[in-house]
């Protein structure tokens, strides 16, 4: 595989024969990813199989057992590498949402960019305005986590996620916790991103959603990638049997 | 890591500084009422100076020069009136007191007589906290191997006394099969242990008069052997007991020093002993309290409410100045170790286990033993006793400070710091503003706890004769006999003070944390 993408230039994220153990139990057991800048790949597989934990690797929220991590060109296995200078450009968006419940929905959006002294506290509360109003919430500035529903839950993570501009954003399973009702609201805002021309990696259950923002799809099973292409291929065209089986499941 | 804790503690958020707030508002409080009871106490009363001025100018000439202007701490028993113990306005008189203090105004040396308990008394010379005991001590063979003895100030002799309603109890021959309680450690003890082979009863050893007594009246001895003055003394304050036989030949007292050690001061004790004899002073101050002991008269509840009161407030005042003392300096050990024990280092996180480990794995009465007799042992460094108390208690609710902590940090969602390290915030950061204003609201309730837990505890270091509430309380009911009545408006005073501060601080909790 080469380091250089088709547009020719470095991959956003590169990632070298990652693997991940806790204790004796190996959770990724060697994958090779790059992604591309302005790219959308989205990840599926069997519960268990290690996509959070491959997520969790891309910002080094886990520590990494073997292999690389290359972000922005910054190698995240390289102790001098400054790993909240290189987190500030990756935004990442839980299943729980992990909003801050003691501050409110703008608090919770100006937090890093004024304590990471990046805006004084008046721009921050703009630009946190104006983060809730593109996810639809400029309304519920004010309100606290608890009284807010799960999809707005969810788009203020979003916005929160945002703050610092980042260059990348990470989802892990976004919607999964959402009653049904809601998930199209959190969907809708992660595809006007990918439109926007946000790097983004997609860990989701959300298929039809996979097949229509994702440029490329990736099926993990068991800690190892075992197929990888374009939608189209992975959901029309599946040649592995495990792939086949995993589709049969959840469509 | 020291310095990521600072910082935290420090720059904590708006809401955790009003929460930090609250608990510190509470503290403040509590410091604010101490220094008040503080204020309003009357200062002691010089109860030797009258008797000082009266003696000293006459026998002046023979006093031992090397002790002149010098000041000795001389420890005494908590209560063996008459030799010692605490008037009504709470001061400590007795013949011992009153001889020791005539002597060295005849000598011109100071006194500050630390009333410790007999035992306490006999390990705080130990150990050098002090240069002297005057205790209604009996000079035996066995002390002399440890001890320098002054010569003998008074002739004791034990007696026996029983409950007034006892009249099955008149000889040593009625006690087979019986109990008797002694006073540990005293002529006493030794008496009824010397005899109790031969009239077949056993021996129960207290630590003071008024316990023995108690012990008596509760029925769980039959009778007490004390030295016949205590007894006399006790029978005239109406303690509920009645003298039963003669005086056996008994043993004599003496002023005691550590063998070797303070030949000056021991010089200087036989020579205003001496003086005060020639002067007639000496009988004086044993008649003050032998030849017609002035028969207390039953006073009602609320008399002794009000006699006790200036006294129990003066040890309400130490309760919660030891208290505040002790917490301001736990919660900071607590924070310290805490963020130790959910950190990254391995050794810091065992550093904190041991820490808690032992002191949560000890008795609070032995640690305050160690510390105010144990410790100064080691070092050769006296402590004194509001500071070993302090001392003690800080370490002690530090440990489960640490536990408050550390849960209290724990129990936040893990997902919460991992939220706020997405956004390139570090960790001090991430725990200053996301995981502490979270902690803080789970654990206020618990500082609560241990604050209430804190305060109680002090009543513990009573028996390093730490002057707090309890102490106060057990030397007026060992002067006075009404242990019960005396016990209940402590237990009170407890209540309230407990009560108003538990109210306080829920008020406070709510409105920061809500
Ligand atoms: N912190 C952890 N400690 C130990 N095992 C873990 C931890 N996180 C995940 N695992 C294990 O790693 C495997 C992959 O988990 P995960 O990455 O969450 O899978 P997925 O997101 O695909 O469901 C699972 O077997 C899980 O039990
Ligand atoms: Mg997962």
């Amino acid at each position: 595989m080469s380091d250089a993408t088709a547009s020719g230039t470095t991959a956003k994220i590169r990632v070298r024969d990652l693997k991940k153990s806790f204790g004796s139990n190996e959770v990724l057991k060697g994958l090779d990813v790059d992604v591309a800048e302005g790219e959308v790949v989205c990840v599926i597989g069997p519960s268990g199989s290690g996509k959070s934990t491959f997520l969790r690797c891309l910002n080094k929220l886990e520590d990494i057992t073997a292999g690389t991590v290359t972000v922005d060109g910054y190698d995240l296995t390289d102790p001098k590498v400054d790993l909240n200078a290189v987190r500030q450009h990756i935004g990442m968006v839980f299943q729980h949402f992990n909003l801050f419940p003691h501050m409110t929905a703008l608090q919770n959006i100006m937090l890093a960019p004024v304590e990471l002294k990046k805006l004084d506290k008046a721009a921050a509360r703009a630009k946190g305005m104006e983060l809730l109003k593109r996810v639809g919430l400029a309304e519920k500035a004010d309100a606290r986590p608890a009284s807010l529903s799960g999809g707005q839950k969810q788009r203020v993570a979003i916005a929160r996620a945002l703050a610092m501009n980042p260059g990348i954003m990470l989802f892990d399973e976004a919607t999964s916790a959402l009653d049904p009702e809601m998930v199209g609201e959190v969907l809708q805002v992660i595809r006007d991103l990918a439109a926007e021309g946000m790097t983004m990696v997609v860990v989701t259950h959300e298929m039809g959603f996979a097949r229509e923002v994702a440029d490329r799809v990736i099926f993990m099973d068991a800690g190892v990638i075992c197929e990888e292409g374009a939608p189209e291929a992975i959901f029309s065209h599946a040649e592995q049997p495990r792939l086949q089986d995993f589709l049969a499941k959840v469509l | 890591m020291v310095t990521k804790i600072l910082n935290l503690y420090r720059l904590a958020t708006k809401r955790g500084r009003a929460a930090l707030g609250a608990v510190l508002t509470v503290l403040a409080l509590f410091l604010g009422i101490a220094a008040a009871s503080a204020a309003v106490m009357p200062a002691p009363a010089p109860a030797s100076a009258p008797l000082a001025s009266a003696v000293a100018p006459a026998v002046a000439h023979a006093s031992a020069a090397d002790v002149k202007g010098k000041t000795f701490s001389v420890a005494t028993d908590t209560t063996f009136a008459p030799f010692e113990f605490r008037n009504g306005s709470g001061d400590l008189v007795g013949i011992d007191m009153d001889l020791l203090r005539a002597i060295a105004a005849n000598q011109g040396f100071k006194v500050d007589i630390k009333s410790l308990g007999f035992d306490a008394a006999l390990q705080a010379l130990q150990s050098n906290q002090v240069q002297g005991v005057i205790a209604g001590m009996s000079i035996t063979d066995k002390r002399k191997l440890i001890f320098d003895f002054s010569d003998p100030y008074f002739d004791s002799g034990i007696q026996m006394a029983v409950a007034k309603s006892n009249n099955d109890v008149k000889t040593y021959s009625d006690l087979k099969g019986k109990s008797v309680a002694v006073k540990r450690g005293s002529e006493g003890e030794t008496f009824a242990n010397s005899i109790k082979a031969k009239y077949g009863f056993t021996v129960k050893a207290l630590a003071d008069s008024a316990t023995m007594y108690d012990d008596v009246k509760a029925g769980n001895s039959v009778a007490v052997f004390d030295d016949y003055p205590v007894l006399a003394y006790g029978v005239s304050q109406n303690n509920g007991l009645k003298i039963v036989t003669p005086k056996e030949r008994g043993s004599s007292y003496g002023f005691a020093v550590n063998k070797g050690q303070n030949a000056d001061l021991l010089t200087a004790f036989d020579k205003g002993l001496a003086n005060l004899k020639a002067s007639g002073e000496y009988q004086k101050i044993l008649d003050k309290y032998l030849a017609a002991p002035e028969t207390a008269k039953q006073t009602s509840f609320f008399q002794l409410l009000a006699n006790s009161f200036p006294a129990l407030m003066k040890g309400l005042g130490m309760t919660l100045l030891a208290t505040a003392l002790s917490l301001v300096i736990a919660l900071v050990l607590g924070i310290v170790f805490g963020f130790f024990k959910v950190g990254e280092s391995r050794i810091l996180r065992i550093i904190a286990s041991i820490y808690v480990e032992i002191f949560r794995g000890t008795p609070l009465l032995v640690q305050a033993f160690f510390f105010y007799f144990g410790l100064p042992q080691l070092t050769g460094q006296p402590l004194n006793v509001l500071s070993a108390g302090v001392i003690t208690l800080s370490l002690n609710a530090g440990a489960y400070m640490t536990e408050i902590v550390r849960g209290g940090i724990q129990s936040v969602d893990p997902g919460q710091l991992e939220a706020s390290r997405s956004l390139g915030l570090g960790y001090v950061t991430s725990m200053r503003r996301v995981v502490v204003p979270q902690a803080i609201k789970i654990m206020t309730p618990s500082f609560i706890n241990q604050f209430v837990i804190t305060l109680k505890d002090t009543s513990l270091l009573a028996v390093i004769g730490f002057a707090e509430l309890t102490y106060q309380g057990q030397q007026i009911y060992a002067a006075n006999f009404r242990t019960g009545e005396t016990l209940l408006i402590v237990a009170a005073i407890y209540f309230i003070v407990i009560f108003i501060l538990t109210q306080l601080s829920n008020v406070l909790d709510r409105k920061f944390n809500k």
